[in-house]
């Protein structure tokens, strides 16, 4: 087992997970763990609290990169994988350098889903996956008066209460498809849009936008934009947040000649057609036999015991992923089922 | 070493051989200096013939003088991913790297630089060789691009860069150094408008001071200037690191000053012919490193006995024999001083710096005069290779004393005693051919008119002559200044040569703290001012000795003088000692 090279792509809480079970099952090999992220591994559901200032960066770290090296575990942060060759086992990284795996793990994650209907103004929009988003966020809410949230997640909902705290006005416009992963009835959408205007934002139902324009900003010197919407609502906003929710973050695989669904497709050991490659977390489509179906789920809590299972086999053990408890979220008295999204305050 | 109240950025530009790592260093330097920063140098290359290895300038920049290159770097220019990943652990916290973002091929696991980017560290990749095809059609110019790019990313005047990229290639052609500009623009414009900064290096495209006196100079190129400028005509010497450069410039400039350039079979011929230029009354010298100077050995002894003027600088290196021929060291002294056999005395001078590399060689030619005698200039690989910003020395350089030059009066020829004892030591010399004054100049003991005489009585007048002149030099030679703080001390720091930089620069740190420190620093390293010592040593709670050396060989002088046991620095990190290993050692001292 010396000779094994284990590689993972991603550094969140499913390919951490895995680290720790590789470590200690395979304490001899090589593991390249390789992230796109030049920071440490951290909790997402905190990025808010760097927004708000509340956090300084370093308090969301979980792992700092003194601990991969105590492990000897070679951490390769800010580094892109793009493109993978399965033949000859290799990585092509952005920045030009090959890296070789006898077996491979993929952790990549999701990213910001943008509808189709909406992708013409993908320029416009805000969104927050990772740090740099935050940052940015963050630095884009100093001139900031008004922001204009659309789509809905939960991701969202937790923003929408940080603005507010911080002192913003928000308008959200919540889509009816989009409030992911949560199927709204119409019933709950009204509660939510209640509780979210007890809490001082301007909510608009049954709405969407048909088109945003740069414009000079509400403050002086500032740039803004004007939002028209289907029934003809004209909106001035400084910052346009966009929260469609995750899918998994695969473009990069298509040439692989992995099985690309939405995710990667993977059997219910997390292995994919090719027996030396695996995926865990937010990126991974999973053969479920229960519902002879596969499936795609987006959590902090899953994508752990995802992580954890993917490892199991590829040391060779034989373990399943079952579908993981389902959490509810409690807004308000409002309970609503979030799948595998575990509610974090 | 980044200071961000001032400007204190210390850069390593580092290659293949053919990168051009060090020609953008030399761009670098002398575009800062002109700026009116201060810098300081140091090119590193291993030991092998060049073309197989790495090269690094590394450069020192700062709005203060500079007492030393800095241990570890702000910058990384990486020229040569596989050289420069082993340069790594030579980063400071938050250093700042620059690479080539787009290599023609996919490089091998663990073989670039941008792999290995930690937290902590600051990566900008810039396409250096796809700008430089732009610019020039070959990648030949990724140190010109680079060099923009720096200058974009730190906001360094860039037409003080240009006009140093220009003044270099206009030699070759116009055509030539266009193309460089344009692709020192290129970086310039790809950092501009394409990277965010990220680190809080900020020249502020800030002029502190254009100067056009200012002189970009080795320790080196001190010395062959000072040859020059003190009327050397005869300068006979064998290469070897790191002395050849002496004769390199001495054979071109030499010969326009009606000198001569001999390049001999070794160098017990190099010193055999000073030593007949010497007797000749011409002012001569020798340049070599520690193997060298060991094979001079005995011709030193008869130039002691025979009382003839010689210079000799030797460049000290890692050893002994072969060694270390690219790595720098202060082990020579012992054979400096005790080199010699019989009782062999021989003053010994010790620059602290490259300024002081050249004030001390046109002093040295003084004193060998004065007091007829050899003397060795202890330099070291560091210090004769670094290069700083200095403006020339001049007038005539008395702080280190004044010399009477004593030469017999023709007209008192009768009875020529060439050797006469005197109340100092001196006896006035002639020169050969001067009628009535010629005597015979041996290795053998002898009496007063140099003709052999072994008996006991004469040959203890006659030592006792020798080092009687030795200690008329002692007391005409200024004694060491004590710097820092005056009366009772929490630690005296004593140093000599290229080390002084590093103490100097301890003794600034630690006089921001509540610790009084003062240094003492000789540059006549024999015969040692022994009073000053006592007295400084007699001030000092502790007292430390800083020196590249293993030994201790000046600690063990220092000791046998202040007849106490001194906290000694004595390593051989084949590089200067960083000041913060003095600042460790003396923060760590009982007060
Ligand atoms: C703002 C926010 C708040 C959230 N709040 C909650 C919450 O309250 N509760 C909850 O249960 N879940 C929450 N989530 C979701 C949860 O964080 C994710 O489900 C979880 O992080 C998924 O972990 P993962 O390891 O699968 O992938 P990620 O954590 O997404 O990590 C993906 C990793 O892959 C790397 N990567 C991707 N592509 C490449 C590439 N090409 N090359 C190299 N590296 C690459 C990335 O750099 C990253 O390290 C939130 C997510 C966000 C963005």
């Amino acid at each position: 087992m010396a000779s094994e090279h284990y590689v993972i792509i991603g550094n969140g809480v499913a390919a951490n997970a895995a680290v720790d079970i590789l470590r200690q099952g395979d304490p001899d090999s090589r593991i390249t763990v390789i992230s796109r992220e030049f920071f440490p591994f951290y909790y997402r559901h905190k990025l808010r609290f760097v927004i708000s200032e509340e956090l300084q960066e370093d308090q969301i770290v979980v792992r700092p990169p003194a601990h991969y090296r105590e492990q000897n575990i070679r951490l390769r942060l800010g580094q892109e994988v793009q493109r993978v060759d399965l033949k000859e086992k290799t990585l092509y990284l952005k920045h030009m350098e090959k890296v070789h795996f006898t077996r491979l793990l993929l952790c990549c994650g999701g990213w910001p889903r943008i509808p189709e209907v909406h992708y013409t103004y993908r320029h416009h929009f805000t969104i927050v996956k990772g740090l740099s988003h935050a940052r940015e966020f963050k630095e884009k809410l100093a001139g900031v008066k008004r922001v204009l949230m659309v789509g809905g997640d939960l991701v969202s909902l937790r923003i929408t209460e940080t603005l507010l705290r911080m002192g913003r006005e928000v308008l959200f416009l919540i889509d009816r498809d989009s409030f992911w992963p949560l199927t709204l009835t119409d019933e709950i959408r009204t509660e939510f849009a209640e509780r979210l205007t007890k809490h001082g934002a301007e909510v608009l139902i049954d709405d969407e936008i048909t088109g945003i324009e740069e414009v000079a900003g509400i403050e002086e010197g500032t740039s803004g934009y004007e939002v028209t919407t289907r029934r003809e609502k004209r909106i001035s906003c400084d910052l346009v947040g966009a929260f469609f929710g995750l899918v998994p973050n695969v473009e990069f695989l298509f040439s692989s000649g992995l099985d690309i669904d939405r995710g990667i497709l993977v059997d219910d050991h997390l292995q994919s057609r090719n027996p030396d490659v695996y995926a865990a977390g937010d990126c991974a489509q999973i053969w479920n036999p229960a519902i002879n179906n596969y499936w795609v789920s987006i959590g902090w809590e899953n994508a752990r015991l995802l992580g954890e299972v993917a490892a199991r086999n590829m040391l060779g053990e034989s373990a399943t992923a079952g579908a993981p408890k389902e959490s509810a979220l409690d807004y308000e008295g409002l309970k609503i089922n979030t799948s595998w999204w575990h509610i974090y305050d | 070493m980044t200071e961000l109240n001032g400007i204190d950025v210390t850069f390593r530009i580092c290659g293949a051989a053919g990168d051009g790592s060090l020609a953008a260093g030399s761009f670098l330097n002398r575009a800062a200096a002109r700026m009116g920063y201060h810098i300081m140098n140091i090119d590193l290359y291993p030991a092998e013939i060049r073309g197989f290895g790495k090269s690094v300038a590394h450069t020192r920049i700062s709005d203060r003088p500079v007492q030393t290159p800095g241990s570890l770097a702000d910058c990384l220019v990486s020229l040569n991913d596989l050289h420069a990943i082993t340069e790594l652990d030579t980063l400071a916290e938050g250093a700042v790297i620059l690479y080539d973002s787009k290599p023609p091929n996919y490089v091998e696991e663990d073989e670039a630089i941008a792999g290995f980017i930690e937290p902590g560290m600051i990566g900008y990749g810039i396409p250096l060789g796809e700008l430089s095809s732009i610019a020039t059609k070959s990648a030949r110019s990724r140190n010109i691009v680079a060099l923009g790019a720096l200058s974009g990313i730190f906001h360094l005047p860039s037409e003080y860069l240009r006009d140093a990229i220009r003044e270099r290639f206009t030699r070759k052609s116009e055509e030539i150094a266009e193309s460089n500009i344009r692709a020192f623009d290129l970086g310039l414009e790809y950092a501009n408008t394409r990277l965010v900064k990220a680190d809080a290096i900020d020249f502020e495209e800030r002029v502190p001071g254009a100067r056009d006196d200012v002189v970009i100079v080795s320790g080196n190129e001190a010395v062959a200037r000072a040859c020059l400028d003190a009327g050397v005509r005869l300068y006979a010497g064998y290469p070897i690191t790191p002395a050849t450069k002496i004769m390199e410039i001495l054979a071109k400039e030499l010969p326009k000053q009606g000198g001569v350039v001999v390049q001999t079979e070794d160098e017990i011929s190099a010193i055999g012919h000073i030593i007949g230029g010497g007797f000749a009354g011409k002012r001569s010298i020798t340049a070599t490193s520690g193997p060298g100077l060991s094979l001079m050995s005995e011709f030193l002894n008869l130039a002691v006995m025979a009382e003839v003027p010689v210079v000799v600088v030797n460049g000290q290196r890692g050893g002994p024999s072969t060694g270390l021929p690219t790595k720098t060291e202060q082990s020579d002294l012992n054979i400096a001083v005790f080199g010699g056999s019989g009782d062999s005395p021989r003053p010994v001078l010790a620059p602290a710096d490259v300024t002081e590399c050249h004030k001390l060689t046109v002093k040295a030619f003084e004193v060998a005069e004065a007091f007829q005698t050899p003397v060795i200039l202890l330099t070291d690989l560091f210090l004769a290779n670094r290069v700083e910003d200095i403006t020339w020395p001049e007038g005539d350089l008395a702080i280190w004393g004044r010399y009477e030059n004593r030469i017999a009066d023709p007209v008192a020829a009768e009875d020529f005693k060439r050797f006469v004892i005197t109340p100092d030591g001196v006896s006035p010399r002639s020169i050969p051919g001067t009628p009535g004054l010629h005597y015979p100049a041996t290795g053998l003991e002898h009496d007063e008119r140099g003709m052999p005489e072994y008996s006991p009585e004469n040959h203890l007048r006659m030592t006792e002559k020798r080092y009687l002149k030795f200690n008329t030099l002692r007391d005409a030679w200024p004694a060491p200044v004590p710097e820092g703080a005056d009366g009772e001390l929490d630690v005296g720091i004593i140093s000599w040569g290229s080390t002084i930089g590093s103490a100097r620069e301890a003794l600034e740190h630690l006089h921001t703290t509540d610790m009084n420190a003062g240094g003492l620093f000789p540059r006549l390293i024999w015969p040692l001012h022994e009073d000053a010592l006592k007295e400084f040593s007699s001030r000092s709670r502790n007292l430390i000795v800083a020196e590249g050396n293993y030994s201790g060989q000046f600690a063990n002088m220092v000791e046998a003088v202040v007849c106490r046991e001194v906290i000694r620095i004595t390593e051989i990190p084949a590089g200067p000692i960083p000041s913060e290993r003095i600042i460790e050692v003396a923060g760590g001292l009982n007060r």
